[in-house]
């Protein structure tokens, strides 16, 4: 009955065309630019105030200040880029690659300079 | 008289996305009375205020939902202006706009392939999500994100969109509008289709009224209430007619949704021709203190935000009413006299968003 | 007994999450990312299902529902929790009625971050939690060939 084979015309060219998964894990595609995958810091302009950490919505950011270090539980980054807009030395950007998943909770911990011996400025 | 049981429905179901428990009292697979039992998704997150600024619980407030998290951000931000008393510079306005009639075009077409889904029809479920998987390519390009977006800040949007970017955009929603033609015909004429949704769960006129229906559910028995009529960021500026039908069942929802779908297309297109150059984006300094009440249209129907700040840093309430919320109780009407077969279909109708209703 | 991880039968329970993460989980049965061309299918049933996709921090009501879940899957079994709100509750973790994570519930197997966490993400996921899937499956025939 010509009233129900509306769906035909889809089905057969589906059968001829290219299909439309692109493959996945054996082809890997570029994310784009703006995709916001994951926090990185460049830890030498690091000044540790811990703005990050008091903007993160979900606490997974932890600066400790005495000893220079920044540690963020990867399990726990909700990828907002709140961070990213808050630090004043602009040192955190995001990466264009998510994290792998694991069978662990995974925690970086990033360890800055030892502060050299003249005074801070 | 037929014997009668009661039989439970969810939380876990193959074709629930979320976990919603009805407890349905049969006799003889009619169903005669329908108990909801709702609370599963429960966070209790606007206590969350408590602990956060108003400006970082904008990240919690987006989160409430994942397929309606434009507009509830959108809303939050809307509330603090008003607040505030700034006015966003109108192409801040106008790219709110286009994410929100992007957002209403995904999470119409997910609805669509989650009913095509709920009568068996896999084969159509996939080509709408595959359509729909290049409105989230879009947002990646634009916004950073899939699903969750966090470009909207209380003043503006953190993110622009050029004239390239948007001249592509739209190139691709011309060739989606001509697709989409196609596999509504599927929807609106098959015979397969029509059979399962012509003459189920009728909600007459008054019903509608008397059980406090909203959206696309009110609007397909024949109420002609839009939310965006009502002017907020740039839908003051633009064309657009509401969508009505007079049927009352679940075919005149499927119809309404599916006009709706072509309607942002032309919303989408309105906007891009009429966007101005300028900032995106005014800052915005110091505490908030007043009262504020925005309603939006989202893509379920309409939506209240009332925010209430007192001077300090943190909020004192931000109470949120969700369209879904509304919709229950004509869903427990609708249920009434349906046959045991057609339950998941009339829940899918509602477009329930329950994680949107128990925050 | 054959290989399980040939063709896993996958189970989707929304713990209390905000819906993103499940609608990515579904999106990977679309013709763009098609999980069933690896003989993955997405079953209603917890006693058909292999792998237990569970997102969301749990609230106290959902608590009682993944413990049933859980115990009626049959072994071996793993489990995958998706998103962020599912390994430590996420931006909800401070919230009275999340527990705090699908690990407070059940002994999960393999974490898969993100908000919403991308189908590419969840299909890595899927492919860790099958090799310790495998080792599950080995030391349960080994167990139970010693014991004859």
């Amino acid at each position: 009955m010509a009233k129900g084979m509306k769906f035909t015309g889809f089905a057969l060219k589906n059968l001829f065309s290219k299909p439309a998964t692109y493959g996945y894990p054996f082809v890997k595609k570029d994310y784009k630019e703006r995709y916001r995958g994951r926090v990185a810091i460049d830890i030498d302009d690091c000044l540790f105030c811990g703005l990050c950490a008091r903007k993160c919505p979900s606490g997974a950011i932890t600066v400790d200040r005495a000893a220079r270090t920044w540690s963020i539980e990867r399990m726990g980054c909700v990828q907002c880029a709140n961070c990213v807009e808050g630090c004043p030395k602009k040192c955190l950007h995001m990466e264009n690659m998510y994290t792998e998943p694991e069978a662990n909770k995974v925690v970086d911990t990033i360890a800055g300079k030892p502060l050299p011996k003249k005074e801070e400025e | 008289m037929g014997k009668r049981s009661v039989v439970p429905f969810g939380p876990q179901h193959p074709v629930l996305p979320e976990p919603i428990h009805l407890d349905l009292v049969l006799e003889d697979e009619k169903v005669v009375e329908a108990i909801p039992s709702i609370g599963f998704i429960h966070r209790g997150l606007e206590k969350l205020i408590e602990k956060r600024d108003y400006n970082d619980y904008m990240y919690v407030i987006e989160r409430i939902c994942g397929i309606c998290s434009y507009m509830h951000g959108m809303g939050y931000c809307e509330g603090l202006e008003r607040i505030f008393d700034v006015e966003v510079p109108d192409r801040g306005k106008y790219l709110r706009t286009i994410w929100c009639e992007m957002s209403r075009l995904h999470s119409h077409m997910l609805w669509l392939g989650l009913l095509a889904d709920a009568f068996g029809f896999e084969a159509l479920f996939y080509q709408c999500w595959r359509m729909r998987e290049k409105i989230l390519d879009m947002f990646e390009a634009s916004t950073g994100g899939r699903v969750i977006f966090s470009v909207n800040k209380i003043g503006g949007v953190l993110k622009d969109m050029d004239k390239n970017m948007l001249e592509s955009f739209v190139k691709e929603f011309d060739a989606m509008e001509e697709e989409l033609k196609r596999l509504s015909d599927v929807f609106l004429t098959d015979y397969t289709v029509t059979s399962r949704l012509k003459n189920v769960g009728i909600l007459s006129k008054e019903d509608a009224i008397l059980t406090g229906a909203v959206g696309p559910m009110m609007r397909a028995s024949g109420i002609a209430i839009d939310t965006r009529k009502l002017g907020y960021a740039a839908y003051g500026d633009i064309d657009f007619d509401i969508i009505t039908s007079n049927a009352c069942d679940s075919f005149a929802r499927c119809e309404v949704r599916i006009g709706e779908l072509f309607q942002s297309f032309n919303i989408i297109r309105q906007a891009v021709k009429q966007i101005p150059d300028g900032d995106i984006a005014v800052t915005v300094k110091g505490n908030p203190s007043g009262e504020a009440f925005v309603r939006l249209e989202q893509p379920r129907g309409e939506a209240i935000y009332y925010i209430k700040a007192n001077g300090t840093k943190n909020l004192d309430r931000a109470r949120v009413r969700t369209p879904t919320f509304t919709n229950l109780t004509p869903l427990v009407k609708i249920l009434q006299g349906c046959d045991y077969a057609d339950v998941p279909i009339l829940v899918l109708t509602i477009d329930p968003c329950i994680s949107c209703t128990e925050r | 007994m054959a290989k399980l991880s040939k063709s896993p039968w996958i189970m989707h329970y929304d713990g209390s999450s905000c819906n993103g993460c499940d609608i990515e989980v579904l999106a990977c049965l679309t013709p763009v990312y098609d999980v069933e061309r690896f003989g993955i299918i997405n079953t209603g049933n917890p006693k058909h299902a292999d792998i237990l996709l569970i997102t969301g921090g749990i609230n106290t009501q959902n608590k009682p529902v993944v413990e049933q879940i859980y115990s009626q899957m049959p072994n071996p079994k793993v489990v995958v929790a998706v998103g962020i709100c599912a390994c430590n509750g996420g931006v909800f973790k401070e919230c009275y009625n999340i527990l705090g994570g699908a690990d407070q519930v059940i002994p999960v197997d393999v974490y898969v971050p993100g908000c919403a966490a991308r189908p590419e993400s969840i299909i890595d996921g899927v492919v860790k939690a099958l090799d310790i899937l495998e080792k599950k499956q080995a030391e349960m025939e080994n167990k139970a060939s010693s014991e004859e």
